[in-house]
């Protein structure tokens, strides 16, 4: 008879290994919608001169597993003219595809559930998949409010697809292999791609901001505008299961991140220990939550035709003009490192430079307006 | 051990795009219509996987699933709704649809049933490196032509809802 691993029948183990994977990846999407819960909360509280949740456990770390137990215990609401199938299927379309990300992400040198040749365009389909379940969402509330939320998401998330989509190939261009351990693989050393291809990175970040439906580009479930928009009708843990959702792709666009441009596992002495991958790969992924709370907690939110200019009209001609010179420059050197980066540096300062640049006018006008304003209050509070 | 299952995921997405396929078109209701659509996509996609051909699946997936259905969904939103199909009332399309669904299908049944050997998958390195060779050498040029055309869609689209700034 033939010997699986660990001395199991080889039939059970195939049952069994698919069994313990789904296990891990929704062990991890929870704990880990549950830490960055907390963490958010903590960040913004210190970024905003406040303390944050203190009362329940230790440092407040019980407070989101309180906060989870109450969601759950939650009764299950759901308006009588909302459409049925659709209400309740669309947690589920926006969980399933974010749960299914986690197969190919390279945790460590041997912890990957699935080495798949195409896994960056399996995990770019699956993120795509998403949107259907928030435009389906904001359909079925039978909300207004509900409804431009969906809305804004279908033109938000198609839009900004096209930039992340072009980052990546910019990278994949330069690795040759859209595996993700390949990508790994490549970039052994402190050269990581971050260094060579800076562009591609500050593309996708922007563009899987948008993605995820973070701050600024939050618009689908703007609080103050849109009384949280798709999120409108849902609560309990149907809200909960949207939440779960939203922190998985966060975790799921950080770990593309750091697999992509810092080198994923690699760190020092993970020749020597293999498992020290596990959290290098999950020091550098949270490096990238606690980046996108930062900026949630100091940007303001974008208006739709800003949004929608900027990806159209920014974006997306900048990541084509680094596409073109990638791939001039990859067949032109034998080694294309240097030039690579010193184009990419180019255009990252080209981007940040030349957009106060171009709005230089409006630039000038807000200052004005400013002005007036603090002289005005200043002959206000004149004696 | 598990050939069994290699059958029985083509049955579930036989059924999946027959079933999904009927319902589009027999049902009133134009989200459950789309939603179906993107059923039947997904279903094809999960054809394609079986015959080894994940690249294709994946991009179908991405762009038929991802793009084309919330795109028609983007549209019916905008679009007022109603629950009677009144357009349709008056229209007497019954046998001109019969007729040329027999034309389609009888080929179509003739060219099934004459398959003998089914090629089975290599399956070494997918079919991205295949694909992309001839993507880029045999059919080069009706891959410019497609995407000159979409870029022309594209900015006729633009052209067609610009309205005078004034």
């Amino acid at each position: 008879m033939p010997m699986g691993p660990f001395g199991i029948d080889p039939v059970i183990w195939a049952v069994l290994r698919l069994v313990i994977a789904v296990g891990l990846a929704v062990f991890l999407v929870l704990n880990g919608a549950l830490a960055q819960i907390f963490l958010e909360r903590k960040i913004q509280a210190v970024m905003q001169d406040r303390i944050g949740p203190y009362h329940t456990g230790p440092f407040g770390l019980l407070q989101t597993f309180a906060d989870a137990i109450k969601l759950i215990g939650k009764e299950d609401i759901r308006a009588r003219l909302t459409d049925a199938p659709f209400f309740l299927a669309a947690p589920a379309i926006v969980f399933s595809p974010m749960l299914a990300s986690f197969v190919v992400l390279p945790f460590g040198p041997d912890f990957v559930g699935a080495n798949l040749n195409v896994g960056l365009l399996y995990l770019t389909t699956l993120g795509s998949m998403t949107v259907l379940g928030i435009v389906i969402a904001g359909w079925a509330s039978n909300n207004k409010y509900s409804l431009m939320g969906g809305l804004r998401s279908a033109g938000q998330l198609i839009s900004y697809e096209v930039p992340q989509i072009l980052a990546l190939v910019t990278v994949v261009l330069y690795v040759g292999s859209l595996s993700m351990v390949d990508i790994t693989n490549s970039q052994p050393g402190p050269l990581v791609n971050v260094l060579i291809l800076p562009m591609a990175f500050v593309t996708y970040l922007i563009a899987a901001l948008a993605e995820t439906n973070r701050n600024p580009f939050d618009l689908p479930e703007a609080e103050s505008e849109l009384v949280a928009g798709f999120l409108t009708e849902y609560s309990g843990m149907r809200w909960g299961v949207f939440f779960v959702a939203e922190y998985g792709e966060v975790t799921v666009v950080s770990a593309i991140m750091a697999t992509l441009w810092f080198g994923g596992w690699h760190g020092p002495g993970v020749d020597a220990l293999p498992i020290l991958g596990v959290l290098w790969f999950t020091l550098k992924t949270y490096m990238f939550v606690l980046l996108f709370m930062w900026i949630r907690a100091t940007l303001p939110r974008l208006r739709i035709d800003q949004l929608m200019g900027f990806c159209w009209k920014v974006l997306i001609p900048l990541a084509l003009v680094n596409i073109m010179a990638t791939a001039v420059l990859i067949l032109a050197f034998a080694d294309p490192r240097l030039p690579l980066a010193i184009v990419n540096w180019i255009l990252v300062a080209a981007l940040v430079f030349g957009l106060p640049f171009t709005q230089r006018r409006r630039l000038l006008r807000f200052r004005a307006r400013t002005k007036e304003h603090v002289a005005m209050r200043d002959v206000r509070l004149a004696p | 051990m598990f050939d069994f299952l290699e059958p029985f995921f083509f049955a579930v997405f036989s059924l999946g795009i027959i079933g999904a396929g009927v319902c589009v078109v027999m049902l009133r209701r134009i989200t459950a219509q789309a939603l179906l659509m993107a059923l039947t996509f997904a279903s094809m996609a999960g054809m394609f996987l079986l015959l080894g051909a994940e690249t294709i699946a994946l991009f179908q997936v991405l762009i038929y699933v991802g793009a084309i259905t919330i795109l028609i969904l983007f549209g019916v939103m905008f679009t007022k709704q109603d629950d009677r199909g009144y357009a349709l009332f008056f229209q007497k399309q019954t046998p001109w649809a019969a007729a040329f669904t027999l034309v389609i299908a009888v080929p179509v049944v003739f060219l099934a049933f004459s398959f003998k050997d089914a090629i089975t998958p290599s399956g070494k390195g997918g079919d991205l490196i295949p694909l992309a060779g001839s993507l880029f050498t045999d059919y080069a040029f009706p891959f410019e032509i497609a995407s000159v055309l979409l870029l022309a869609a594209l900015v006729g689209a633009i052209v067609l809802v610009k309205r005078d700034e004034q």
